[in-house]
């Protein structure tokens, strides 16, 4: 159950069997780009301990950015995401080196005074931004013959760019740079004293993490045609969170399952019940309390109970998300 | 891996996946017309949402069937978050194929789904009150029936001074984004033109629910006249600390955009005796329409209509009868018989106006009454004024698209 190459295969299910699950190319483009947003946050949070709340920043940045690029220059498409990403990126190096400064409880206040920071700087400068009404009119500019008008042949490309970054971001975490961000998770103390530069590898961390976030951000505006307030609001880094530990943190391959239940359940209720938050709350709260290793825990138990073993060693690990030790 | 495993898992995985297309709507008839209200059903402005959905869903019964076809009706919740509002607008009209779509109470989520709506020729008509639908953001799929800051100032401030001369001092509380500002320049305008001095002004953020420091501030600036620019919950939040702190017998008070029946019935009519508010609609608006769907509207619901839904019966009405004389219930059809259009509504005599899609009609101004004085639960206020004003097109700088 460990083998990446097995979770690889896993991922390229999910974005075949979506199209047929699914009948709003939209909604399955939607999960898609919250998949890869998510396997961004959980780079930070599963793999390395860090509850970041600015993920939103990198969300929105890259939003604005492809918005920006888009609107008022002719630049190609795919140049506007790899800028997406870098501006994600940059922006990451610096938020995470100055907030990896303090630990546990003050970690997450400094990037939570950093996500309300960037979002009124997106609120107050709207001659660039569109402030409260959003960046409006973002072009959906094809690659060379291929237009991406229709919301399947998008699918298709946010599927391609999907699988890509997977593929990336789980080579990261399986490499040599991945095993240690897992060993500064558990014992940070330790992994310090091999010789590790834990700083420079929680910078690292953040740099993938904002520039695989930035990509989402900038497909998800290129998704809607519009750079809204809200994908920079820090209710985007929440529902990142909780889309990466509702699938299972430390597992790339959660996040896209995370990113799929919340997205296709939120979906669902608001269109039977206009109170659908109260149970997607009470949800929650059944995962913190009984489910702590998220779907992605609840699948790999299920799988051991029936072929009579237990879940892979993550599964046995303790739970240290967030709670960066000493 | 062994092959059984990765079957085991694979089909686990998308197990997880199969259920909701179940769970889905069906797909709209083809022998109908859908007409789909998006609006906020959950979340902060549920209860707009709510009123909205029951208009739309009124006036598509009431017009039964449009060139033949049965008239259908399609509720979409945009969750008040822009996002959510595109991606569902964007499902219904690829795959329902619907293109004409009546909501959209707040401005950022009416400005998305105009432009979205616009990509495939569609129509789309809303109560959302930012400047920029019928302005520098118009386009040709987008209609507004609300008046625009503009008007609102200029039918609530400008009657205000002219009834009262002698108030020189003003003084104005505004949110700090778009909307406020554009509130805030036409009143500018106003007292320029007037002569009246406008003596401060607070600005506050979107978030803001504390006002009493600001209220404090226009208190020691003693004006004749304090206006409230902010609207909803916050504007309820102003007027009701307003009240506290003894600020109805120093000055007049204005709220110049109002939400209508649904604000007083918040605050009470204890708050509400004496102060001014502007309002889009009032149910007791004296005209032929409205006099008949507010009798229509008691004997189905129960209730007078409020602005959400009066505002969301006439948008789905307007769309059947577009699609009525333009023989078609395709999106270019539709617009063109909509421009121009003029018609017997709620306010009277409204026109569709071609160059920006704004719909002409009045803008009114209330004053609460004391509970002794009402009539009945929902009598809170009478119609001091009303009339019609408006930029131009030019001068709301709509270049259509």
């Amino acid at each position: 159950m460990d083998k990446p190459l097995f979770h690889f295969a896993l991922a390229v299910l999910v974005a075949v069997l979506l199209p047929f699950f699914i009948r709003s190319g939209t909604l399955a483009t939607e999960v898609l780009i919250f998949a890869i947003a998510a396997a961004g946050c959980n780079l930070l949070l599963g793999y390395t301990g860090l509850l970041s709340f600015g993920q939103g920043i990198f969300f929105g940045l890259g939003s604005y950015t492809l918005g920006l690029m888009l609107i008022h220059t002719s630049l190609p498409l795919l140049p506007t995401l790899v800028l997406a990403m870098v501006v994600g990126c940059v922006v990451a190096i610096i938020i995470g080196a100055l907030s990896i400064r303090r630990q546990g409880v003050y970690f997450v206040m400094l990037t939570l005074a950093f996500a309300q920071l960037f979002y009124f700087l997106a609120y107050t400068f709207s001659d660039i931004t569109g402030g409260d009404n959003g960046l409006i009119g973002i072009p959906r500019r094809g690659i060379g013959p291929l237009a991406l008008d229709s919301s399947w042949s998008f699918y298709g490309f946010v599927a391609v760019i999907f699988l890509i970054s997977f593929a990336a971001l789980q080579r990261i975490a399986t490499s040599t740079f991945g095993r240690t961000l897992l060993a500064i998770r558990y014992n940070g103390q330790r992994a310090q004293a091999i010789g590790f530069p834990i700083r420079v590898f929680k910078i690292a961390a953040f740099a993938v993490s904002g520039a695989v976030t930035g990509l989402a951000g900038a497909l998800h505006a290129l998704l809607i045609g519009i750079a809204p307030l809200s994908d920079i609001d820090y209710h985007m880094s929440e529902s990142l969170l909780v889309m990466t530990i509702i699938g299972g943190t430390g597992n790339l391959f959660g996040s896209v399952l995370g990113a799929a239940f919340y997205l296709i359940v939120s979906d669902t209720l608001s269109a039977i019940w206009p109170r659908w938050l109260l149970l997607l709350g009470a949800l929650l709260i059944v995962l913190a309390l009984y489910i702590q290793k998220g779907i992605w825990g609840l699948i790999e138990r299920g799988v051991g109970a029936v072929l009579g073993r237990r879940g892979g060693p993550d599964a046995m690990a303790p739970d240290t998300a967030g709670n960066e030790r000493p | 891996m062994h092959r059984r495993r990765f079957l085991q898992l694979s089909s686990i995985a998308s197990a997880a996946l199969a259920a909701p297309p179940i769970l889905r709507t069906a797909f709209a008839a083809d022998d109908a017309i859908t007409i789909a209200a998006p609006l906020p059903m959950s979340g902060a402005f549920a209860a707009n949402g709510k009123y909205g959905s029951m208009g739309t869903s009124m006036a598509v019964a009431d017009a039964g069937s449009v060139l033949g076809k049965k008239l259908s009706y399609l509720e979409i919740d945009t969750e008040g978050r822009p996002a959510t509002a595109v991606r569902k607008i964007q499902e219904a009209m690829q795959q329902k194929k619907v293109q004409l779509f009546a909501g959209g109470i707040l401005s950022s989520s009416a400005l998305a789904m105009g432009a979205e709506v616009n990509k495939h020729q569609g129509v789309f008509f809303t109560t959302a009150g930012a400047d920029e639908i019928t302005g520098s953001n118009c386009n040709k799929s987008t209609f507004r029936w609300s008046v625009p800051t503009y008007g609102a100032i200029n039918e609530t401030v400008r009657p205000l001074i002219e009834k009262m001369p002698k108030a020189k001092r003003w003084y104005t509380i505004t949110p700090k984004y778009v909307f406020g500002e554009g509130l805030l320049n036409a009143a500018k305008d106003v007292f320029k033109e007037k002569g009246v001095e406008l003596v401060g002004n607070s600005y506050h953020s979107l978030d803001e629910k504390e006002f009493s420091g600001y209220i404090t501030n226009a208190v020691a600036a003693q004006p004749d006249v304090l206006l409230i620019l902010n609207f909803g919950s916050q504007s309820s939040a102003t007027l009701r600390q307003a009240v506290n702190f003894g600020l109805k017998s120093k000055m007049t008070i204005l709220v110049a955009w109002a939400s209508g029946l649904e604000q007083f019935e918040e605050l009470g009519a204890d708050v509400s005796d004496g102060i001014y508010f502007g309002a889009q609609y009032w149910h007791g608006i004296d005209s032929p329409f409205n006099k008949e769907l507010v009798a229509k509207v008691q004997k189905e619901k129960g209730i007078n209509p409020n602005y959400s839904f009066a505002g969301a019966y006439i948008m789905a009405k307007l769309l059947s009868d577009g699609a009525k004389k333009g023989g078609s219930a395709d999106g270019s059809a539709v617009i063109k018989a909509l421009e121009g259009m003029e018609y017997d509504g709620m306010t009277g005599k409204e026109t569709i106006r071609a160059a920006d899609h704004q719909v002409i009609k009045n803008y009114y101004l209330l004053k609460g009454k004391a509970k002794a004085a009402m009539k009945d639960k929902d009598d809170y206020a009478d119609i001091i004024s009303s009339g019609q004003s408006f930029l131009s097109p030019e001068d709301a700088k709509c270049k259509m698209t």
